[in-house]
């Protein structure tokens, strides 16, 4: 690791002014969309604990803590490995970057191996979408990130399997960015959720 | 041929932050376990954490006006609202009743 600037960041004065655009147009209205559809459920998840702060006490004592942390770190770590994978394309190191992608691949599939783990958990406990309107909530979100999350890892598949085949340069990584961003809004939208279910009590 | 190395310490120190911040609010929720100002803790938290993403990995610093307002005000909606319905709970349960 050195402590050289990165290339990109290097902005010409016309684009340093309007800023860029990490990745391409296309990923950012996916990006918003998916923002849109989660303030709607943040929403849903706010109202709901309004009406039944006493359930969503109670609700999180419930849930595993261990399962919600290794998601949110599963999420950060992947987040964490694709972002070095861009910052090294970008410094012309395409083996590196391809080796950080498919580390962020690596943790990224724990992901649903954990929620597969948690959801056991969750009906060995006798926990499933009609044990309240905290779990209800709980599964309704859980899930839908989930659901976007494996949009997310068939994406890194999809870049990987381009970086493989050569299609990325140092002038030219846009695809590797956007599917960085979308998975970095994916990371947010995680870390978003995890206090809801597994901190606030 | 000789090509510059990437800048890998500042992705690293974001991502131990977030680690950081995530095992800091378990604890946080453990130990104020109940109290009424915990809402404000976490809001913090969810609030630093998605900046450390936006501003870390995305680099929303450099991103086109749109696109850092849009995360600015993503971020920013959860802390916001969860304050408020910690402390006027009642209220929104009211004006959100059907």
């Amino acid at each position: 690791m050195t402590a050289t600037a990165l290339p990109a960041l290097e902005l010409p004065p016309a684009l340093a002014s309007k800023g860029r655009i990490p990745g391409n147009k296309g990923i950012w209205v996916g990006i918003c969309c998916e923002f849109v559809e989660f303030l709607v459920l943040f929403v849903v998840y706010f109202v709901a604990r309004a009406h039944f702060p006493e359930s969503f006490e109670a609700g999180a004592e419930r849930l595993s803590r261990v399962a919600g942390t290794v998601i949110t770190l599963l999420m950060v770590t992947s987040s964490f490995f694709i972002a070095c994978s861009v910052a090294t394309m970008r410094a012309g190191q395409r083996r590196r970057s391809i080796g950080w992608l498919i580390a962020g691949l690596v943790v990224a599939l724990g992901y649903p191996v954990a929620k597969y783990l948690e959801i056991s958990w969750n009906l060995a406990h006798g926990i499933n979408g009609e044990s309240g309107i905290f779990f209800t909530v709980y599964y309704y979100l859980t899930f839908n990130h989930l659901v976007h999350a494996v949009w997310g890892i068939l994406g890194i598949l999809w870049v990987l399997a381009r970086h493989l085949a050569g299609g990325y340069t140092t002038e030219d990584y846009s695809g590797l960015e956007s599917l960085a961003s979308y998975w970095h809004a994916t990371d947010i939208i995680w870390l978003v959720i995890f206090p809801f279910f597994y901190v606030l009590n | 041929m000789k090509t510059p190395a990437a800048n890998l310490g500042s992705l690293t120190y974001a991502w131990l932050a977030l680690v950081g911040l995530t095992l800091l609010s378990l604890g946080i929720g453990q130990w104020f376990h109940g109290a009424v100002w915990l809402p404000l803790l976490v809001a913090a938290i969810v609030w630093i954490k998605g900046t450390v993403v936006a501003r870390g990995f995305i680099e929303a610093q450099f991103a086109h006006p749109f696109i850092a307002r849009v995360l600015a005000g993503f971020i920013a909606f959860t802390p916001v609202a969860l304050v408020l319905t910690a402390f006027f709970g009642s209220q929104f349960a009211r004006w959100a009743t059907l």
